[in-house]
């Protein structure tokens, strides 16, 4: 049995819960990570089971060639290139299926087939109607709904032209894509394309299989993904700031416990409306609860928190430890990033787990399916489950007290509006600030939890390193709720952590150096944070000018290789950590890391030590600084403050 | 109300004393305390900040930087 080395977290809250666990005799992902070390060779990307003559191992490192060729001759550097691009395609299709179950339910909504969901942001509506061409005039918002869903269901199967986001990117990114044959004909078609490539004996051409893998994660990233966020922006509205809190302390001991955790908003948000409806509230309280309490976990609690403020109870490696306070009554899920051991420790305690996809069933849970028909009946069924499973709790409750507070809700046209107002709106204050040197750069730092390396310690010295040094971070997903238990997407964080620029920034405009953008979904905000900041001036024609950068630092997720590699095909330098899935080829990393940026301006990097990859990102912001001619403007900055410190010492 | 004076430096500045904070203390509670979006009540409203604010996308003479240099 190998011998777990690292420090399992860095937020006293779960290594509480851990111990709690151990005294339980629950096991969590952290005792299985120990217990079970990776395997070297999957983990280079150098297994191919892809036919029944394998699996073969083909190692194509220098000096450590396991063999030249598997059985069907594939070499090291297409079962690298084959395993990388099937990453993508079941990170893209988790979104994009996720984009097209949102899809569905609107044109529902529209067609008014289902009570409980209705046009909450007509402006965004409105603003898809300009984008796609739909009429206007007279008519009824669910008139426009119905024609706006249809035509987004139809970017899912479309065969041929290009996917309608492309005409957000900025100009010459656009061309690039068409240039390079990599703008995406239809969403699901390039995932397929990835699926029939990879087969046996099909795509054997590294540098062709790459290049499908880039035109599908595009049509993730700038496809489905941006769908889902645009339209549940139209249903749920589109975020504004709002206060939430972050941590196990969100839970409550005198409270009915429902937590959230999954991926998809589309239930979860009339769960929020029925956990405040005084008949729920009155059938808690004769229960002997003092009221219902939600909290969530993972990317539709991200979803929650920046439409209402419902508080985060953690991020993914949370999820086990939420039950193991024993005061969670029922955790209902929706797709993605579900620990099929929930049903397991929640026997140890009093949980119910509850399923409501039919994609996402789990043996051992109780499955109340989402019907978008009948929504309310099937929340109303949850939270009632919840609240008759409040008598059941023991005694063994230990609910930790940490819990922070976090201003949240910063989408793309939220921070439009903060940095210009109502009748300006515009990025150019950011801009501006980033061509006098206040800002530095700007950074998407994102991603999952992975008990590889220590719970949220990656996300957070690499937050702290580059706001230190006036890079403004902007995050998702649960790298975002690490930075939020640290305290640092609060106003405050500014003056405590970062730089003087960065932090003289964020006090005249009165927001965090670290802006909360959503859920994984929502990693298209930053994409047209980025294209904003290009179509503003100033900082080059296209998002491979801008000093920003991306990382991933404790990722785990096939969405995340996805996104990954949409970044980088957009033109943004991403840096992952932990692990890297193709280093079993030294030529296939060689090409991701190093001759991607002469054909997409972005590339991927890889270094798992986050003060090291913050230091790669900034090295990267300089380099973009310098092409544009705004280096000057920093170095005099460094130059006074240097003179400061000497005046200020004699 | 007590005024306080505090001192702040920026990158390529001197420090200056500026007036401190003069909100009351504490935390805003409501959902709706950030929301901006219903300032804009009217259709025509909606659609006006879209051609202003989001400009680039769906303004006319607006066309952004880039455009400028590649006329459409
Ligand atoms: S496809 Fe080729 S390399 Fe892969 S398992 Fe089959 S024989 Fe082996």
């Amino acid at each position: 049995m190998a011998e777990r080395k690292i420090k399992k977290s860095v937020d006293k809250a779960s290594l509480d819960m851990m111990e709690k666990a151990a005294r339980d005799g629950v096991t969590t992902a952290f005792d299985r990570a120990g217990e079970m070390s990776q395997c070297a060779i999957g983990a280079a990307g150098s297994c191919c089971k892809n036919c029944g003559m394998g699996p073969c191992r083909v190692l194509g490192v220098k000096g450590e060639e396991e063999a030249a060729r598997g059985i069907c001759g594939a070499t090291a550097e297409t079962i690298a290139a084959r395993n990388f691009i099937r990453m993508v395609a079941g990170g893209a299709a988790a979104h994009s299926d996720h984009g097209r179950g949102v899809a569905e339910l609107f044109l529902a909504a529209a067609k008014g087939k289902a009570p409980g969901y209705t046009i909450r942001d007509e402006q965004k509506l409105l603003q898809l109607a300009l984008e796609w061409g739909v009429e206007i005039g007279e008519r009824s918002n669910q008139e426009i709904a119905v024609d706006i869903g249809e035509i987004a269901l139809a970017e899912f199967g479309k065969q041929e032209g290009e996917i309608r986001f492309l005409s957000r990117a900025p100009l010459k990114r656009q061309e690039l894509w068409r240039r390079e044959g990599v703008a995406p004909r239809g969403i699901d078609r390039e995932i397929v394309e990835i699926m029939h490539r990879t087969h046996i004996g099909v795509d054997q051409d590294y540098h062709s299989l790459l290049k499908q893998g880039v035109r599908a994660a595009i049509g993730d990233g700038w496809g489905g993904s941006m769908i889902a966020t645009e339209l549940q922006d139209i249903l749920f509205g589109t975020p504004a700031p709002v206060l939430g809190r972050v941590n196990l302390g969100v839970l409550k001991k005198d409270e009915v416990n429902l937590v959230i955790h999954g991926h998809e908003p589309l239930l979860s948000e009339v769960i929020v409306a029925v956990a405040q409806d005084p008949e729920m509230v009155s059938l808690a309280k004769a229960k002997g609860a003092k009221g219902i309490n939600l909290s969530g976990i993972c990317c539709t609690a991200n979803e929650i928190l920046m439409r209402h403020g419902v508080p985060l109870a953690g991020n993914f490696l949370q999820q086990e430890l939420a039950l193991v306070t024993g005061a969670v009554d029922a955790m209902v899920v929706d797709i993605q990033c579900i620990m099929q051991s929930l049903p397991d420790i929640a026997q140890c305690y009093h949980t119910k787990i509850i399923t409501t996809s039919p994609k996402a069933r789990i043996p051992g849970a109780l499955h109340i399916e989402f019907d978008e028909h009948n929504a309310l009946e099937g929340a109303k069924a949850i939270v009632r489950t919840a609240i008759e499973n409040f008598p059941n709790r023991g005694n063994n409750i230990d609910i930790p007290k940490e819990q922070t507070d976090m201003v949240v809700g910063f989408s793309h046209e939220t921070i439009n509006y903060l940095l210009g107002g109502l009748f300006r709106a515009s990025y150019r204050p950011l801009n501006d600030n980033i061509i006098n040197g206040r800002i530095r750069g700007v950074a998407g730092v994102v991603g999952c939890n992975n008990p590889r390396t220590t719970h949220d310690s990656d996300h957070t010295s690499m937050v702290k390193e580059l706001i230190k040094n006036d890079v403004l971070v902007i995050q998702t997903g649960c790298s975002a709720m690490a930075a939020a238990k640290l305290g640092l997407m609060t106003p405050e964080a500014a003056a405590k952590y970062a730089g003087e620029g960065l932090a003289s920034v964020c006090e005249t405009v009165g927001i965090p150096p670290v802006l909360h953008l959503g859920s994984c979904v929502d990693n298209s905000r930053i994409l047209m944070a980025a294209t904003a900041m290009v179509k503003d001036g100033g900082l080059g024609d296209d998002i491979s000018d801008l000093p920003v950068a991306g990382a991933a630092p404790e990722w785990m997720s096939e969405k995340a290789i996805s996104i990954g590699q949409y970044f980088v095909a957009s033109g943004v330098f991403t840096v992952f950590g932990v692990t890297w899935p193709t280093l079993g080829s030294d030529e296939v990393t060689k090409h991701l890391f190093t001759d991607f940026e002469a054909a997409y301006g972005g590339i991927w990097a890889f270094e798992p030590d986050p003060i090291k990859a913050a230091h790669l990102m900034i090295s990267h912001i300089d380099k973009k600084r310098k092409a544009l001619g705004i280096d000057k403007a920093r170095e005099r900055v460094l130059y006074d403050m240097e003179m400061r410190r000497e005046l200020e010492s004699v | 109300m007590d005024y306080e004076i505090e001192e702040k430096g920026a990158p390529n500045r001197e420090k200056v004393e500026v007036l401190g904070a003069t909100y009351e203390a504490g935390k805003p509670d409501g959902e709706d305390d950030g929301r901006w979006r219903h300032k804009l009540a009217s259709r025509d409203e909606k659609l006006r900040y879209l051609r202003s604010g989001e400009r680039y996308w769906y303004g006319k003479d607006w066309y952004g930087s880039e455009k400028r240099k590649n006329p459409a």
